[in-house]
């Protein structure tokens, strides 16, 4: 085990290969940090996983001349860049799809609403509030175009 | 493992003995399975459901991608193999079913167009494609079309049988008016089987969005929430959820004769049966019958044409996601009221036999992030999810190639958590798939660049929720695992009753026709039960 192993300079190396690998402007710094404390209590359940996650974020700031806290996330990013292919970033990654992504403070700043049975769908909320198309026919087709289902009688 | 607890209870309707040899033993209680229940219940029939999963209720549906997924999802371990993404991108996890009573009906989206006459009889209006396993089906569109319509009474389809469409919602806003600006005729919101107005007891939809988490509202179809009540309503249905299937028995005459099932405490039960109908979806079904292999039957029951298991399909499919400079919101409202026929047709001229259906789609932000590229990450997905107020969705749906080699073989080098080989899916595309899915994304970008899109991306297949044609129905019993009636070729009381008797896929979403084939296959067994021939 490396010295980072449940540090908190291991935690905020997780959080900033979150933001680096997953940026979003409007997103604020609440769910990069629940995802890096989900992922740290989750590497805790396996020894294998532990270990990837401890010597994955060892490496990162070894590989940043000691501070991947300090990159840029553009840098940080190219730097990602060259480790993507290994299990280490494959589980971060894999990890972050899911639990970034289930955050509730993340899906405000990107502009999906969660649940809505409990506030009564959207019949009356926004269904159809699209305002920039015309409205569109509802209904089968009844103009005087036939549908054809099949071009050749028999055969290609 | 899906969780074993749900408010419908560990056991619902009649008590039947477990030696009670009359009894007609269905397995499975999704579209095929639900609908076997309810029309030989109705028939008077006994019958003891055994259905894998649990009985939860509407009242048990969440509306959080994730955790429905963890609730309802078929997640007993699978193996996959082949050249698809499938086994990088999610190896355990091949199609994507529901494990409850109801089955798929409980997540499915609601899209209910019949299949067109030619597409019952591909090798004939297709000709012989390399590679290709194709067949005619030993039943036709003339004889189907009662039965069809039948089915769309019992869903409620809209738009059929004097039925309302449901309104347009923003996702469809944009679709048809792209669909209108390239020129496409056959667009609406429908067939779909949600109600736009109250029908057979249950509301109109409230445009929750939430499809594929289980309806809280009972306004979509699904066995669920009609045929398994009307049939507990008989007193002719013992339903037992948490009972997972291990074999199928015969007598000394290759008859049926029992079930053996593992019961929630995971003891080994036997309940013996006069007839047996099969429900399992497209890969359980071939598992049992493998799993059921025995001295008369080597290579699995009902496999003298070695076809068990074989032909599996998953349809053509692909997703376009548009992103725009202004709000869309396409989560909001009934997910896939929307579709697009024009391109439905078979016209070789574009470069592959069969045809596609261009149908509205939405994954709220946790589902699309997982499945909109997988693997992807940077700048480049972030700005994709970044635009998701502003995306429009929609999913291409068509024909696959049945392919012999696609298959599925029991793995009994991983065991499930009963200690069973665990089913293995391999899967490669055909090549008119390929070509099929390439002009499909070309024309569904069309649509949104027609209407101001600033960027689209081609989405590859989700883990599969159509599969199909695992055990298929044949005029010939070489040919095939099942006659015109999904009965075993092999085995005179041994019914399937779900997707996987497709002889080939159509390019039609596939619960209608899978109703109405169980329709008409219980009028047989309810004709061929009084006659004495069962």
């Amino acid at each position: 085990m490396t010295s980072t192993q449940d540090t908190d300079r291991a935690r905020q190396v997780l959080i900033r290969t979150l933001q680096a690998a997953f940026p979003h402007a409007n997103v604020p710094r609440g769910p990069y940090e629940r995802t890096a404390d989900k992922l740290i209590a989750d590497a805790a359940g396996n020894p294998f996983n532990q270990a990837t996650l401890a010597q994955g974020l060892a490496d990162l700031d070894a590989l940043a001349d000691g501070d991947f806290v300090g990159l840029s996330n553009a840098d940080g990013y190219t730097l990602l860049k060259r480790i993507e292919s290994t299990p280490f970033f494959g589980y971060v990654r894999r990890f972050a799809t899911v639990n970034l992504y289930d955050d509730p403070e993340t899906w405000a700043a990107l502009g999906y609403e969660g649940s809505s049975f409990d506030k009564g769908g959207y019949l009356t909320r926004g269904f159809n509030d699209l305002d920039w198309l015309p409205e569109p026919r509802i209904t089968a087709y009844e103009g005087p175009v036939k549908f054809v289902p099949i071009k050749t009688k028999t055969g290609v | 493992m899906a969780t074993t607890k749900g408010s419908g209870g560990e056991h619902a309707g009649a008590t039947f003995s477990q030696d009670d040899d009359s009894v007609v033993v269905v397995i499975g209680s999704g579209a095929g399975g639900g609908t076997t229940v309810h029309d030989l219940t109705a028939a008077g029939v006994n019958v003891v459901c055994l259905e894998a999963g649990a009985y939860f209720t509407i009242d048990d549906w969440v509306n959080n991608e994730w955790e429905a997924f963890g609730q309802m999802a078929w997640l007993d371990v699978r193996t996959t193999s082949g050249s698809w993404r499938m086994p990088t991108d999610f190896p355990n996890l091949p199609a994507w079913v529901v494990k409850a009573v109801g089955g798929t009906t409980t997540h499915w989206s609601g899209a209910t167009p019949r299949f067109h006459d030619h597409e019952w009889k591909a090798r004939t209006y297709y000709g012989r494609i390399d590679g290709a396993n194709l067949l005619d089906w030993p039943v036709d569109g003339e004889e189907m079309r009662r039965f069809y319509s039948i089915a769309e009474d019992r869903i409620g389809s809209t738009h059929t049988n004097g039925r309302a469409p449901l309104p347009a919602n923003n996702n469809y806003f944009v679709f048809a008016n792209g669909a209108e600006k390239v020129g496409y005729h056959f667009y609406a919101t429908g067939p779909y089987g949600t109600n736009a107005e109250p029908y057979d007891g249950r509301p109109s939809s409230v445009q929750d969005g939430f499809n594929f988490q289980g309806d809280k509202s009972g306004a979509k179809w699904s066995t669920l929430v009609s045929e398994i009540p009307k049939a507990l309503a008989t007193g002719k249905l013992d339903l037992r959820p948490n009972s997972h299937v291990v074999q199928i028995t015969h007598d000394a005459s290759g008859k049926a004769d029992s079930v053996l099932y593992l019961d929630a405490a995971g003891n080994l039960q036997r309940q013996k049966a006069r007839v047996v109908v099969v429900a399992g979806n497209s890969i359980e079904t071939p598992r049992l019958l493998l799993q059921s292999a025995s001295p008369q039957f080597p290579d699995g029951l009902a496999n003298s044409s070695g076809q068990v298991g074989k032909n599996y399909m998953r349809h053509m499919t692909g997703s376009v996601y548009a992103q725009f400079d202004r709000p869309v919101h396409m989560y909001r409202g009934e997910t896939m009221a929307g579709l697009v026929a024009d391109e439905s047709r078979h016209d070789p001229d574009r470069g592959f036999a069969g045809g596609f259906y261009m149908e509205t789609l939405s994954l709220g932000v946790p589902f699309l992030a997982s499945f909109v590229e997988p693997g992807l990450w940077g700048p480049e997905f972030t700005g994709i999810m970044d635009a998701y107020a502003n995306t429009a969705g929609m999913w291409i749906v068509g024909e696959d190639m049945p392919q012999e080699t696609n298959r599925v073989t029991l793995n009994h080098a991983v065991k499930d958590q009963h200690g069973l080989p665990v089913p293995n899916v391999h899967f490669d595309d055909h090549a008119n798939d390929t070509a099929m899915r390439n002009y499909g994304y070309q024309q569904g970008q069309a649509i949104y660049e027609s209407v101001g899109a600033l960027s689209s991306h081609r989405t590859p297949p989700y883990p599969a929720t159509h599969n199909l044609g695992t055990s298929r129905m044949s005029e010939r019993p070489e040919d095939g695992v099942t006659n015109a009636y999904g009965r075993a070729h092999d085995v005179p009381n041994l019914f399937v009753a779900d997707g996987s008797v497709f002889t080939t896929g159509a390019a039609a979403n596939p619960t209608l026709t899978i109703v109405a084939l169980a329709i008409r296959q219980a009028e047989h067994i309810v004709k061929s039960l009084k006659a004495q021939e069962l």
